[in-house]
């Protein structure tokens, strides 16, 4: 991968440089660095489902590839295998059984890697890169999501070349969560829309952007009983609005709060942090 | 953590104390308007933590104290109020449920004593330009992302000349460019995306009188439509000949990405977009829109509100219409020519694509025992719309089933009537 230069603290260079240094500024919290890590700033990150037996990690990369681990118990990490786009990887996600990794990227195309078989087949195509990319498992239907800067939300049965639905996005789709039968997705210039997913994917509703600013991340969060309810959204400013769908009392529950802003640098709200309430 | 948040909230009420507390309770008259607060926003959160599960999560806020964070008042008095503070805004203790109205007449009267309603509209104005200057600010001292869109509050639209433009965009431009041996021109781009930015920003910070007018018309227009420059593409529906993936020009090619400044560049090639759709099957036949009884999967009791549906029926219809239904009344004759239905979809039968025509808008307006329209009985695409178009269901058509259903509080999952319910039954 010497083509692309590194660009990322995460991804400069091979593994042995770090296991042995001493500690420094690097880092700092000790964490354990996983081996072979891509060769660019990683757009993504998925563990897999606990359907599947161990734990293994999903990375893609700006370095146009999607580089999977398996991850012991004590934290070490073994490379397994990897597959390549012809453009920066974007998004990634599992499959409910664990059996395949779909990844998205800005070679406008979005593909299905069978990890048994480590074959990767192309299964959407957009006209814009693709940002966003989520597998649908309904109890009527299994789809797959790709949100795309061509303004289109599509799903896609894995084994048809067209997609099973189009839907119109108002503008760029920037992040989108799904936690079924609910989807939410945040677009450019502040739009954002939620869907309901039963049966069929459709608009649900179009809400009026809480936050001022750009749109970065978008998370659903869930109520006691395991429903989807509402979810969390970043912005730029750092600022996350948590809202909920049909709140009781919407002016006392929904409500913004902003983050502490380190200097200047640090733009993207990670998704990590609403993956739960 | 927790000591720390703890001696961060007595710190926030004691700052609340310094203010003028509020010594009557809130009533939903304008006679609220006579309280002089001072500092209107603080006072309005007692700071207290809800209940439930946010309680725990204040500590989380210790390092809120932007700012910008005082900039709630700008958020008006939309119902999702952007508390903007601490998260735990309790309400509670300002009484009825009808505080939402008197925080928009409080917000603004607060902060002039006497003055009549009239004036307070203008004042209104004058918090959002003071509100948009401190934005500026803010966003220019801040060092974060520049190339975002702006609006002052949760309904205002976009401010224009400010168009939006992720990181990552930027990112692949720059690779784009990279590739082409053209970094210049990335960099290019950019320093002039900068330079408009800071030339916006420096406009609005320092309003004259014609960026002022301009910029107030700008925020009053559109106001009703949350996002104006939507175009929707209601008419890629027609029918797409290609049944393959479409060969676009290079992937490594910037189509998307032409650096302009005005807002609405992006994706000249999207316009034309998908040549996939003349094919899909219209599996998703059978009851398409949202019915709101069939939330069962989210977390409280449906209650759509017609707000939320202030996008004109039409674009609702083109939102569902375009979701690739070929079948849908543009080129009926495309759907029999279509590959075979998707098995996964189950019982949707592969004609019921007239469906979709019912837009999920008419039916939210009403209560929400709105069931999903009756097209599930398959009817052929373009075929006579006549059952599909119905809204109601007289009584005597609906078995003693249907009834039942549509009496009850809630649909049940695989019982929910396929026929629009009877109008005697809604409350609107």
């Amino acid at each position: 991968m010497s083509l692309f230069g590194s660009t990322s603290g995460f991804g400069t260079g091979g593994t042995s440089m770090f296991g042995s240094t001493t500690a420094d500024n690097h880092n700092p919290m000790k964490d354990i660095e996983v081996t072979s890590p891509p060769d660019d700033s990683i757009s993504c990150l998925a563990f897999s489902p606990p359907t599947l037996p161990g734990n293994f990690l999903i990375a893609g990369s700006w370095a146009n590839d999607v580089r999977c681990w398996e991850v012991q118990d004590n934290g070490q990490t073994i490379p397994k295998a990897q597959q390549m786009h012809t453009g920066p990887v974007l998004d990634g996600c599992w499959s409910d059984d664990g059996s395949k990794v779909f990844t998205a990227s800005c070679d406008k195309t979005a593909k299905m890697w069978d990890l048994n078989s480590n074959q990767a087949i192309q299964i959407a195509q957009h006209d814009a890169p693709v940002k966003t990319i989520h597998w649908i498992k309904a109890p009527n239907y299994s789809c797959v999501m790709t949100g795309s800067w061509d303004k289109t939300l599509k799903f896609w049965d894995t084994r048809l070349p067209t997609p099973m639905m189009t839907l119109q996005l108002p503008e760029r789709c920037y992040c989108a969560d799904v936690v079924h039968p609910m989807a939410a997705v945040a677009t450019a210039e502040r739009g954002l829309i939620v869907y309901q997913l039963e049966n069929q994917p459709s608009e649900f509703r179009r809400i009026e952007s809480p936050l001022k600013h750009q749109h970065r991340c978008v998370a659903i969060f869930k109520d006691k009983v395991n429903k989807p309810t509402g979810f969390a959204l970043g912005s730029i400013e750092g600022r996350v609005a948590i809202h909920y769908i049909n709140p009781p009392n919407p002016a006392k529950d929904n409500f913004t709060f902003k983050c502490h802003r380190s200097n200047g640098t640090n733009t993207s709200v990670p998704q990590d942090i609403y993956a739960v309430s | 953590m927790r000591g720390a948040g703890a001696g961060w909230q007595e710190l926030q009420l004691s700052l609340y104390r310094l203010k003028e507390p509020l010594s009557s309770p809130v009533t939903s008259t304008d006679e609220t308007r006579g309280l002089d607060f001072g500092v209107f926003v603080p006072q309005r959160y007692s700071c207290t933590t809800r209940g439930g599960g946010w309680g725990a999560s204040n500590q989380r806020y210790t390092n809120v104290i932007q700012p910008s964070a005082f900039k709630s008042n700008t958020w008006g008095g939309s119902k999702d109020l952007g508390r903007g503070l601490f998260g735990s805004s309790d309400f509670g203790s300002v009484g009825s449920g009808s505080r939402n109205a008197d925080f928009s007449q409080n917000r603004f009267s607060a902060l002039m004593t006497g003055q009549n309603i009239d004036d307070g509209y203008k004042d209104e104005e004058e918090k959002l330009l003071e509100g948009i200057v401190r934005d500026m600010e803010i966003w220019e001292s801040s060092g974060q992302w520049m190339f975002s869109c702006y609006s002052p509050m949760k309904e205002k639209p976009n401010i224009s000349g400010f168009p939006d433009f992720s990181p990552e965009e930027l990112h692949l431009e720059y690779y784009n460019s990279r590739a082409n041996n053209n970094n210049q021109n990335y960099i290019n781009s950019v320093q002039q995306l900068v330079a408009q930015w800071k030339n916006r920003l420096l406009e609005l910070k320092t309003l004259n009188a014609s960026t002022r007018t301009a910029l107030l018309s700008d925020l009053k227009n559109a106001v009703s439509q949350p996002l104006p420059s939507f175009g929707f593409g209601g008419q890629q529906t027609s029918n797409f000949g290609l049944s393959s993936f479409p060969v676009n020009s290079s992937s490594t090619s910037a189509s998307n990405f032409s650096f302009k400044t005005s807002s609405s560049l992006v994706s000249a090639s999207s316009g034309s977009t998908p040549a996939f759709g003349s094919r899909d099957p219209p599996a998703f036949g059978g009851a398409s829109s949202p019915s709101a009884a069939r939330f069962v999967g989210f977390g409280a009791q449906p209650a759509p509100s017609a707000a939320s549906f202030s996008f004109k029926t039409s674009e609702t219809i083109s939102g569902l219409g375009t979701s690739g239904f070929s079948g849908f009344g543009n080129a009926p004759a495309v759907n029999s020519a279509s590959s075979t239905p998707l098995p996964a979809f189950g019982a949707v039968n592969a004609a019921g694509a007239a469906s979709p025509s019912r837009p999920g808008a008419a039916l939210f307006g009403q209560a929400p025992s709105a069931p999903a329209p009756g097209a599930a009985a398959a009817p052929a695409p373009g075929a006579s719309s006549g059952t599909s178009e119905r809204l109601f269901t007289p009584k005597v058509e609906l078995s003693a089933e249907e009834l039942k259903q549509f009496e009850a509080k809630k649909f049940t999952m695989g019982k929910i009537p396929l026929k629009p319910p009877p109008l005697e039954l809604l409350n609107v």
